[in-house]
């Protein structure tokens, strides 16, 4: 299971370049940076110095490496964009690098703790 | 290889260019992510894993940087910054 935009929230995310992209914090817009840290609640970005950033209420842009083995996977789920992840979606490549692709993602997803998010991440079956 | 497998992977590259770039709480940081994510999903961390991590400390060992290594008759001996000793046998 590579990382992909299917993954991303059950996934590593430290060491990620990202973005917050909305906020309800209009300060904390646009801190870009490598994701350095995680906890429950938050989540470590360092750029040109070391921000914390609340998952809560930010949407974060992650740059993803694109691996062969992750192109593979995404041709393959070609059509899983429109499934209801209302949340999370790729919002397309950049012109000059096709070897990255950004995915935005809402940070209330991201609400775990590090370790537990590969089990938990996704939407419950149980409504 | 799943999702489990993958971030303990990539937190152990990761513990060890923190360790490199001096943060070594950092490294802690990710060797005991990576540790809790192999309990919880009932993995065997790797061998290298093992052994390049202080059982004390959870630190990210480097010999040379943060780790000394000593051969002796039959084992060798790595010793953390932290003054923890470990000892592995060999043939
Ligand atoms: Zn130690």
């Amino acid at each position: 299971m590579p990382l992909t935009p299917e993954t991303l929230t059950r996934h590593e995310l430290v060491g990620l370049q990202t973005r917050v992209v909305e906020s309800t914090n209009p300060d904390s817009v646009g801190i870009g940076g490598r994701v350095v840290d995680e906890t429950m609640r938050t989540l470590v970005i360092e750029g040109d110095r070391v921000r914390r950033v609340p998952k809560q209420g930010t949407t974060f842009e992650f740059a993803l490496p694109r691996t062969d083995e992750a192109a593979d996977a995404e041709k393959a789920s070609g059509t899983t964009f429109e499934l209801p992840s209302e949340t999370a979606g790729r919002t397309g490549q950049s012109d000059g690098c096709e070897d990255v692709a950004y995915v935005t993602v809402d940070g209330t997803r991201l609400l775990s703790r590090p370790a537990l998010r590969t089990e938990k991440a996704g939407v419950s079956i149980w409504r | 290889m799943g999702i489990a497998a993958e971030r303990i992977d990539r937190l152990a590259t990761l513990a060890r260019e923190a360790v490199t770039a001096g943060e070594t709480d950092r490294a802690r940081r990710y060797v005991r992510l990576a540790r809790r994510i192999a309990e919880r999903n009932r993995l065997t961390l790797p061998r290298s894993f093992r052994r390049f991590t202080c059982d004390a400390c959870d630190a990210y060992l480097r010999p040379g940087r943060n780790a000394r290594v000593r051969l002796a008759d039959g084992h060798v001996v790595v010793r953390c910054d932290c003054g923890a000793t470990a000892r592995y046998p060999y043939e």
